[in-house]
């Protein structure tokens, strides 16, 4: 609550200022893990992100049980093993795109982007960079970027009889349509 | 037939049955969940909103990963890739409930901005808004 009413303040003094600050509300957030002997992907549709094109602030907030898996075993094993999604219900990341000189929000185009700020998982906080696109299109922004993890990179213990089916390099693919107002 | 066979027909038997049941457990269909299991919790929209908004910690102990029958206003609806988010939010609330639908699961032809509907699915927990996964039209 008490962070609703802080962003939502933030949102109003952001729409009082020049430049309107850009939502959304389903971000599309995946990850992918191969090894010989599985292949994993696993989606979260539900997303909240920010974007402000005026200071190039990135904010991103998801639920980690929001993360749907083919398979209802596995997804039961992601949350209650290896994310611990009870204690540690959410994941965020808030960062700054750095290249904001070389976009224009005002004219349509797809951009290069670079964005880099410290992501939260299972309550351990880093430093991460990735690159991406930002497409503008009339008064949306989709913003498409690929970055690789690891669980170990995040304190989360992979079991060794589960080694073999879990990649090193976890893919994470980002894919977000912002409006202005949702 | 002598005890042995006897034996081995059992044990077959029940080695089958357990192969069977492992299979099934192991690669259970994850979508497959919510339209068939028991509702668990029956609410109104700004209900389920309030409850989070005054605690969400109870309100998680309460509502997370329950199958949850809310029914509340279409306040938007919109289409990805992967399937479709309807936003029940009451006309001057600033918060409502994410719902997000497979494309087999969801039906635009009952589903219209301003329209009251049920909507059966899983709570995963609280961001800006309650946010439910896996859903269907309920009743």
């Amino acid at each position: 609550m008490k962070t609703k009413i802080l962003f939502l303040a933030m949102l109003a003094l952001v729409q009082i200022s020049q430049a309107q600050k850009l939502i959304t509300k389903s971000g599309h957030i995946w990850f992918y893990s191969k090894t010989p002997l599985e292949e994993i992907d696993a989606h979260n549709r539900q997303a909240v992100g920010t974007l402000d094109p005026a200071t190039g602030e990135m904010a991103f907030q998801l639920l980690i049980k929001s993360f749907e898996f083919k398979r209802a075993l596995m997804q039961e094993h992601f949350n209650e093993n290896y994310m611990e999604s009870d204690k540690y219900p959410k994941a965020s990341f808030k960062g700054k795109i750095t290249n904001l000189d070389k976009i224009d929000f005002k004219k349509d185009g797809v951009y290069p982007a670079e964005v880099s700020g410290d992501m939260t998982i299972h309550n351990v906080t880093k430093p991460l960079s990735a690159k991406g696109t930002l497409a503008v299109k009339g008064g949306t922004v989709i913003a498409n970027a690929k970055f690789l993890t690891t669980a170990h990179d995040w304190d989360i213990e992979i079991p060794s009889v589960v080694e073999d089916k879990i990649a090193k390099q976890i893919e994470v693919t980002v894919d977000v349509t912002y409006t202005a107002n949702q | 037939m002598s005890k042995r066979i006897r034996f081995i027909l059992v044990f077959l038997i029940v080695a089958l049955i357990a192969a069977v049941a492992a299979w099934k457990y192991t690669f259970k269909k994850s979508e497959s969940n919510v339209a068939s299991h028991k509702t668990e919790v029956t609410i109104d929209a700004p209900e389920l909103l309030q409850a989070f908004e005054i605690n969400e910690d109870s309100a998680n102990m309460k509502y997370l990963d329950k199958v949850i029958l809310v029914s509340g206003t279409v306040g938007s609806i919109s289409k990805d890739s992967l399937g479709y988010t309807v936003y029940l939010k009451e006309e001057d609330a600033i918060s409502g409930i994410v719902c997000s639908f497979d494309n087999a699961s969801f039906d635009s032809a009952l589903v219209k901005p301003g329209s009251q509907i049920n909507v059966k699915g899983i709570c995963t927990g609280y961001l800006m808004d309650v946010i439910m996964n896996k859903c269907y039209i309920g009743d």
